[in-house]
């Protein structure tokens, strides 16, 4: 076994010191040494976008890229959208407009819009379609995953943040 | 879909990398930069290295800047950063462009530029960019540093003129006036293009006083088709001139057919898509006008 | 043309008029967790002790297997177990087939003596991590000696082709050709014979979680556990018990949801049989989960892989009469589902038209290849392809309308009756069609048609298909191929517990059926919500593993929301016939007299005189003993929900009877347009509109059409697994299998159109399968017609660049 690196790397604004194999990949370094299950994984080469994560701001793919290539980063997952019960905008405007179906490209999908978002707030529907080309998602045909993301940039833009998940209903 | 066991070091200087390039040259060593070619291939187990070496920490791989009339960019320089830097849109529009289409910008926020040249897949667009720039490409070995012209890098599908104790340290490109295009034609939105084309033209006046173009798809590396230059240079610029551009852009080429396209197929959009790019090119030069 | 005695219909339902749940785009129950990456997927739970097993796959597509060395594999730190295939047959039976002849094309979990595709499994390693147990098949040596593969499924049905299953004697599996209504009549009085030939290569549904199971053997109880993704475990986990040699009530399996499924994992035995195996073998809980290669060259779920020639027999004025069909399906190494793909081809074989007869001839070739599974639409997709292309060849021989061709021939009359004896229950076709015809704009788009082409030399394409969309099966469909069926079953029930709490909470609990990216939580809460007239968001829906089960089948066929309104129903009865005596005895009144009105029983015409839902409850869970003696503490009550319309097949074939009785519509319109250089396809505009009978939660089922949609276009244009001539798979990455992102999918415009069921709770037909059973014949149909003026049609799907080019090279 090669031998071990010791890397410090800062996720959703928790500092971690991990004792890794240099292959072990920065998506197993997440899920299986921080119990961050919420990065998904979906084909393990660098196409599918579900282990999508903010490196320093910028998405990533987790699986195709080495923890050890990590170091020193701060990395932000899906972890770090909602604020205790009360969700993201993108979050909650995802279950607005059925921006989701199975769940299993949502966390990915959704570091990807923030990315999107940061960087322009006010896009057009064929901006966002394009951002999120991205990241697939097998289930919902997209559409309503680029109406949330407009919808949420919506409210991003006037403040109206929050949201609280058990009282918003039908 | 795990990658195999490998060592791995992530030197501070291009000194000590070359160092440790030749430290395990017998467990062949691989360089990683962004690692969106290599960390695909070692999942599928396609490659395994033994030693990777990593060149994150070496600040001065990274950055653009202008030297006179000569763009020059670290080979660690992340295509997000190039995609986004101004001097870029100035100095070397065609390279922004292409690199607008290398994959997605979640690849493009860890792909690097030196990563995809010495990669040197032959469907890459960056490759195919460094021709038609008639670039520099700055390789450091054990014995000091070297300047390889662009045509000179490219050997074959995934080969290059890197010895293997050698890393590609920066990409100097040449500020072009003129109009550009780079124009691919890919089956899904960021996927692999089939076939892409590069293209450079200048006016004088009403005549085309220089043509540079590059193609993907259609040999085993991106290739200049200089036949079509010649075609193009000196003449004025009608659909007559381009169509001509185009078919001697493609005669002689002799493509392998893959699943998404035959030889015929890669043939026929290398000729279409010539066209789409000098046609583009022109544009864009006239509007500079 | 005999005529069929059929039993009568069941009697028609009258339909609740004011609903207030049923029919609103509530936000689906299911969502908050999985927007905060909490879904518990299978690959999310952690088992202490758990080992990793990863499979050694064929690199060859038929090959006899010399000899495995797994000597260095087993010493490798890490590794607890490298089992080959030959020791797994000493470990477990074979895997269930529902195949004809299953004895003579044996399918287990690993191969045994001979690989008959690439991808096949041949040793599993079970070691400390995924990483360890693949460094460990690296170290596996196994020796081929390669047999001759057959790929093309016609040239597997020649004589002298090598064969995939040598005791079997054939490639051919399963044939039979079926005649339904007097063909020979048709055919003779027909003023044209439209032929064709077809071919529909094979795609999959890729979820984009793969497929996987953790068992955990307890030597203590000989008790296996398993939690695994795949769906339907209530209907097939004695069969899965067979095979790993253990008593059916020791194996308990336990559902978690599945990151999308679109069929491919409603039935899945060999990860469960894998993990079972290993997990006893090592005495610790042992996770296969494939990973995408796996996914992609060994997942038992490629779709239908067709070669038809077909011939339409019509009349001058476009009168559809009789419809041939002479299909070979390639089902590669294996049939495990044997030919039910044509079942539901035959259920709506004629589509919307009222086509007299069909004769249906099925071949189905075994090839190097993996094998066919469930993708939604489950070959139903590949017959309303087929239909409408032959269809649009009609009208373009006669010179009609593609629309006019359609009105002509519409069914209007329900219940109807097809030739192959299933019935379509209700339909308004016009109306759909009327719909879609304004949403997408069809007459604007046939002048900018024409504008383009004549002014920009564009080649725009308008498409145009109405097909119809069958929803919820019988299990005769399974057997009825054959005269003598080994097992001619007829249960396909779905059960719901429904559970009131002493508060008045009310609790759902599904059997066989997990999240699988459908909403049965948010169907079921709005079901019950409906029945209670409780807000949907505070029931609790659960489901249950197999242990303490109730009978249950599965998703599959879009029965699901029908058959679990079918059992909210049953339950809700007996819930609310128990609440009603509680009532009547609180009330000290007659429980003839009460009436339920908003959550609660009361006096007919005396509202203040009532007892809420929770008022009865509390006292039935805590006041026993103010009842009368024969009423039990509680209440919780269950219903097994049986298919509410099925009818057996006639002993000749001639008819199949009644299988797949609730019959949706749909229309779609797509505008496309073609770069005749490049042969690229993009969307214009997409409108679709569908009838799934009552609708339960409008947004959520037009989420499936879009989703359906984005499948059905990859269908038509991008995915498609390749086997070159030599067997190898050239599409086993999703660089090369190509799924629609967000830049290939176009925007559509959706529209509803809702004829109830008379036959079903609130008029509800199955819908979770439209978009994509429409997306691959319109888009097909957009293509040809934009390619129309230059002579060329498509008859070959995915459409690809590449083959766009070709038939644009050599044009009709």
């Amino acid at each position: 076994m090669a031998e071990k690196h010791t890397i410090t790397l800062t996720v959703n604004g928790r500092r971690h010191i991990a004792e890794v194999e240099p292959r072990m990949l920065l998506v197993d370094l997440l899920r299986d040494e921080l119990s961050l299950k919420e990065v998904h994984i979906g084909c393990e080469h660098g196409v599918c976008g579900t282990c999508t994560v903010l490196r320093d701001g910028a998405s990533i793919r987790s699986c195709i890229t080495f923890a050890v290539q990590a170091d020193g980063a701060e990395i932000r997952t899906v972890e770090s959208l909602a604020d205790g019960p009360t969700l993201h905008p993108l979050q909650d405007e995802f279950w607005a407009k059925q921006g989701l179906q199975c769940g299993y490209c949502t966390p990915g999908m959704l570091m990807r819009a923030c990315e999107i978002l940061a960087h322009n707030p006010d896009p057009t529907s064929a901006q966002v379609r394009e951002g999120i080309a991205s990241n697939l998602c097998r289930c919902t045909g997209y559409q309503y995953i680029v109406e949330a993301v407009l919808a949420a940039a919506a409210r991003m833009r006037t403040g109206q943040n929050a949201t609280h998940d058990v009282e918003v209903r039908s | 879909m795990k990658p195999p066991p490998f060592s791995y070091a992530a030197p501070p200087t291009i000194a000590e990398a070359v160092g440790l390039l030749a430290e395990h040259a017998d467990a062949e060593p691989r360089v990683l930069a962004g690692g969106q070619s290599l960390i695909p291939l070692m999942n599928f187990r396609l490659a395994e290295p033994s030693h990777l070496i990593d060149l994150r920490n070496v600040a001065e791989l990274s950055g653009i800047r202008l030297d006179g009339d000569v763009l020059v960019i670290g080979a660690m320089t992340r295509q997000s950063q190039i995609e986004q830097a101004p001097e870029v849109a100035i100095a070397a529009p065609l390279l922004a462009e292409a690199t607008g289409l290398v994959g997605h910008t979640p690849i493009r926020n860890s792909g690097t530029i030196g990563g995809s040249l010495a990669h040197a897949d032959p469907a890459a667009e960056l490759p195919a960019v460094a021709l038609a720039l008639d670039a520099d490409l700055v390789a450091a070995g054990p014995g000091g540093t070297r300047t390889i012209p662009a045509a000179e890098f490219l050997r074959g599908p995934f080969s290059t003129a890197l010895a293997a104790d050698e890393i590609l340290t920066e990409i100097r490109l040449p500020r072009r006036a003129g109009g550009y295009a780079f124009v691919e034609f890919a089956r899904t939105h960021g996927n692999f293009a089939i076939v892409a084309v590069a293209a450079l033209v200048e006016l004088d006046g009403d005549r085309i006083s220089r043509a540079a173009l590059a193609l993907t798809g259609v040999a085993p590396t991106a290739i200049r088709a200089t036949a079509a230059e010649d075609v193009l240079t000196g003449a004025v610029p009608d659909d007559a001139t381009i169509a001509a551009a185009a078919d001697a852009a493609v005669s002689g080429v002799r493509p392998a057919g893959d699943l998404h396209a035959s030889a015929q197929t890669r043939i026929e959009l290398a000729r279409s898509h010539v066209r789409r790019a000098v046609t583009l090119a022109l544009h864009r030069a006239q509007d500079q006008r | 043309m005999t005529t069929i005695d059929r039993p009568a219909p069941p009697p028609a339902r009258t339909h609740k008029r004011d609903r207030r749940w049923v029919g609103q785009s509530v936000r689906r129950v299911e969502d908050p967790k999985f927007l905060r990456g909490r879904g518990g997927y299978l690959a999310d739970l952690v088992t202490p002790g758990m080992l990793h097993a990863a499979v050694l796959r064929s690199p060859h597509p038929h090959a006899r297997i010399v000899s495995i060395d797994t000597a260095a594999a087993a010493a490798l730190d890490g590794v607890h177990a490298v089992i080959t295939g030959a020791q797994a047959a000493e470990l477990t039976d074979p895997l269930p087939d529902f195949g004809p002849d299953p004895a003579n094309h044996v399918w287990r979990c690993l191969a045994v003596d001979t690989v008959r595709y690439v991808g096949e499994g041949v040793a599993v390693v079970v070691a400390d991590s995924r990483y360890l147990a693949e460094d460990a098949l690296e170290l596996i040596q196994v020796e081929y000696e390669s047999l001759p593969p057959i790929v093309d499924p016609q040239a597997a049905l020649e004589p002298g082709a090598p064969l995939v299953h040598e005791p079997l004697g054939t490639n051919c599996a399963y044939e039979r050709s079926f005649d339904f209504g007097d063909v020979e009549r048709d055919f003779a009085e027909a003023d044209l014979v439209v032929r064709d030939r077809l071919r529909w290569h094979r795609s999959g549904g890729q979820p984009l979680e793969t497929v996987g199971a953790i068992a955990d053997f307890d030597h203590g109880s000989g008790q296996l556990t398993v939690h695994t993704n795949s769906l339907s475990f209530t209907s097939y986990l004695f069969m899965a018990a067979a095979s790993l040699r253990i008593p059916a009530n020791r194996l308990d399996v336990r559902q978690v949801p599945a990151g999308g499924s679109f069929g491919s994992k409603l039935f899945v035995t060999k990860p469960l049989v894998l993990a079972g195996m290993c997990s006893r073998m090592v005495g610790r809980p042992v996770v296969f989960l494939e990973d995408r290669v796996d996914n992609i060259a060994n997942c038992d779920h490629h779709g239908s892989d067709r070669v038809y020639d077909v011939e339409l027999a019509v009349m001058r004025d476009g009168t559809l009469r009789g419809l041939a069909i002479d299909v070979i399906d390639d089902y590669g190494a294996y049939i495990q589902f044997g030919v039910g793909h044509h079942g539901n081809a035959l259920a709506q074989v004629v589509g919307p038209y009222t086509i007299g007869s069909v004769r249906y001839r099925v071949r189905a070739a075994l090839t190097n290849k993996n094998q066919q599974g469930a993708y939604r639409g489950f070959g139903s997709e590949v017959n309303n392809w087929m239909l409408e292309q032959m269809v649009d060849k009609a009208a373009r021989e006669l010179g009609m309308d593609p629309v006019e061709i359609r009105r002509r021939n519409f069914i209007r009359d329900f219940p109807y009756f097809i030739p192959t004896g299933n019935v379509y229950d209700s339909g308004d076709y016009d109306a759909v069609l009327d719909q879609t015809l304004r949403l997408g704009r069809y007459d604007h788009w046939r002048t900018e048609q024409k504008r383009l082409r004549e002014q920009e030399g564009r080649y725009i394409g308008i498409g145009l298909i109405t097909c119809a969309e069958r929803s919820v099966f019988s299990a005769t469909e399974f057997w009825f191929w054959f005269d003598e069926p080994g097992a001619p079953v007829t249960s396909m029930p779905e059960s719901v517990t429904l559970t009131v709490d002493a508060t008045g909470g009310i609790t759902a609990t599904l059997y066989s059926c997990a999240f699988w990216g459908n909403s049965p939580e948010t169907m079921v809460a709005q079901l019950v919500a409906e029945e209670f007239d409780c807000d949907p968001h505070d029931v609790s829906v659960a489901y249950q593993g197999s242990r303490n089960g109730l009978p249950a089948t599965g998703p599959g066929g879009s029965r699901t929301t029908v058959m679990l309104a079918g059992a909210v129903e049953g339950a809700t009865a007996k819930i609310k016939a128990k609440a009603r005596r509680a009532a009547a005895h609180l009330l000290e009144a007659d429980p003839d007299d009460l009436e339920w009105a908003d959550g609660g029983y009361q006096v007919r015409g005396v509202p203040d005189r009532r007892k809420s839902l929770g008022d009865i409850a509390i006292a039935l869970h805590l006041f026993k003993h103010g009842f009368p003696e024969d009423i039990e503490s509680g209440l919780e009550e269950s219903k097994v929900f049986d298919h509410p319309y099925t009818t057996m097949p006639s002993a000749d074939r001639k008819d199949l009877g009644v299988f797949y009785p609730f019959v949706g519509h749909a229309c779609h319109i797509p505008v496309v347009e073609v770069d005749i250089e490049s042969g690229a396809v993009r969307f214009l505009a997409y409108a679709a509109v569908h009838d799934c009978g009552t609708l339960v939660n409008p947004r959520s089922l037009a989420g499936h059409i879009l989703g359906g949609v984005a499948q059905g276009i990859g269908t038509a244009l991008y995915e498609e697994y390749v086997y070159d001539d030599d067997g190898q798979l050239l599409s086993s990455s999703y660089m090369d299998y190509l799924i629609p992102s967000a830049m290939e999918v176009p925007e559509l415009a959706i529209g509803h159109v809702e004829t109830p069921s008379p036959y079903t709770p609130h008029g509800i037909k199955g819908g979770g399968e439209g978009g994509r059973m429409m997306a691959p014949a319109a888009v097909n149909a957009a293509v040809n017609d934009a390619l129309a003026p230059l002579g060329v049609r498509l008859t070959e799907l995915p459409m690809t660049p590449e083959r766009i080019r070709a038939a644009l090279r050599t044009p009709r």
